[in-house]
């Protein structure tokens, strides 16, 4: 009988290269999936150091930026944009929160891995075209699907944590 | 986009832990978003039921009371409880999702799964009316199965909906369905490059499982959230298995079969008409 298991050696590689990106939704894409046909007005807020202090406190989640990326749902309810960085991924995301606070729907706008340094894909192409001679593979265009690397979603976990507490103590009225 | 009717969709939520992706095409805009946002909730739904996290979970509530009494279960846990059984049954144990004590001992699942540490999945009754009954202490974690199944629910969910092409990939667990090929880059959890020769995939399914994601030190040893259920010790080698299958659910559950019983897997692989690929870093 043939084997049904294939062994793949894989290379060690100086893993410094971003390994996949993908852009879901812009703003107003992700208003109209997360709350359709709804009137949005911008109201960005920007937290003063109390308010900031007291999210921190409330979610134990670090506040990175006091700068809010906020809309207001004429019928009630808030849309935020928020980001969150792990350590490889860069994750842009908007929340729908209804009018009484609790949560409409997460909707990844933007994903990115990076592992090091910002690498211009320019360079990043001719690096990984020279190491892998001959492959077609290349970043984002053609890689869709990976399947193999679990990355845990535990960061915008917590960015909804700080963006419930941000709403608790700063929007809700 | 390559797509050949209609417009294609892509959507990205943190759900099951990870992200989960899902694109379609086949459709006008505005049904393919239902579709897709249909897809989602069938994932939410299966989370809801069968995480092993939140207390009020359906699971939650099964490993509190079924050695009391018998539990009824919803249609989907008792589906994949039955799954799960059979694949234990049939690999004489390597899959087993009665580990879950020996995660809660390792700090990897909630403290109080540890005390019910008392049999394993020949202790699992599954009764007529969809009632799970326990003939021992035991705590189930379907972590190894579930999001398998989720995606094949979403997988459902979307050819319900009439689009032609879908692809559902829940962090590396996934399933294609439609007339096209899809190329899928496999990946060990230790190197950020995949590899450059892609997975064929058609109307089928991929999962992985590597102990390198959460492979840890905890009193001196090193454990991961793979458990050898022979000898209940983690499994810490740097290897990722990934097995394409027909359906998502038995993808998910034959990782750990070949994980855990090599020599045994060659054989289930066969009878399920699925293949195995082994990265070794």
């Amino acid at each position: 009988m043939i084997s049904r298991i294939t062994w793949v050696t894989v290379a060690a590689s100086a893993a410094v290269l971003p390994a996949y990106a993908a852009t879901y939704l812009n703003v107003a894409q992700a208003q109209q999936a997360i709350f359709p046909g709804a009137k949005l007005r911008e109201s960005p807020l920007k937290l003063t150091p109390e308010q900031r202090k007291a999210i921190e406190k409330t979610s134990g989640v670090k506040v990175r930026t006091v700068e809010l990326r906020l809309w207001q749902v004429e019928a009630g309810g808030w849309f935020i944009v928020d980001e969150v960085i792990g350590k490889h991924e860069f994750i842009t995301y908007a929340l729908g929160l209804n009018a009484d606070g609790s949560v409409q729907q997460i909707e990844v706008m933007d994903y990115r891995e990076n592992y090091g340094g910002e690498v211009r894909k320019s360079e990043w192409r001719a690096q990984f075209a020279g190491k892998k001679h001959g492959s077609k593979l290349k970043l984002d265009d053609d890689i869709k699907s990976i399947s193999g690397a679990t990355l845990s979603c535990r960061h915008i976990t917590e960015g909804v944590k700080r963006l419930l507490a941000t709403y608790e103590l700063v929007l809700r009225k | 986009m390559n797509s050949c009717s209609g417009s294609e969709l892509r959507r990205c939520r943190p759900l099951l832990g990870t992200f989960v992706e899902i694109a379609a095409v086949g459709l006008d805009a505005a049904a393919l978003a239902r579709a897709v946002d249909a897809a989602f909730a069938s994932i939410e739904c299966v989370q809801n039921l069968m995480s092993v996290h939140d207390a009020t979970s359906e699971l939650s509530r099964v490993n509190a009371e079924a050695f009391l009494l018998p539990v009824k279960v919803s249609d989907e846990t008792f589906a994949v409880l039955e799954r799960g059984l059979a694949i234990a049954s049939e690999s004489a144990g390597a899959f087993d999702f009665t580990i879950a004590p020996v995660l809660a001992s390792w700090g990897l699942l909630p403290a109080q799964l540890r005390r019910r540490a008392g049999g394993d999945w020949r202790d699992v009754n599954l009764l007529r009316g969809r009632h799970v009954h326990f003939t021992r202490p035991l705590a189930i974690d379907l972590g190894g199965i579930a999001k398998g199944f989720a995606v094949d629910a979403a997988i459902t969910t979307l050819r319900e909906q009439k689009v032609s092409s879908a692809t559902v990939n829940a962090g590396g667990d996934l399933r294609v369905f439609g007339p096209e090929q899809s190329r899928v880059h496999l990946r060990h959890p230790d190197s950020a490059q995949p590899l450059s020769n892609p997975i064929s995939l058609r109307n089928a399914a991929l999962a992985s499982s590597s102990p390198c994601l959460t492979r840890k030190q905890w009193r001196g040893r090193t454990v991961s959230h793979l458990v050898n259920p022979a000898n209940r010790r983690a499994v810490a080698n740097r290897i990722s298995v990934t097995v394409r299958a027909r359906e998502c659910w038995l993808a998910d559950a034959l990782t750990k079969v070949v994980l855990n019983a090599p020599m045994l897997a060659d054989r289930l692989l066969e009878k399920h008409q699925a293949e195995a690929f082994i990265l070794a870093a």
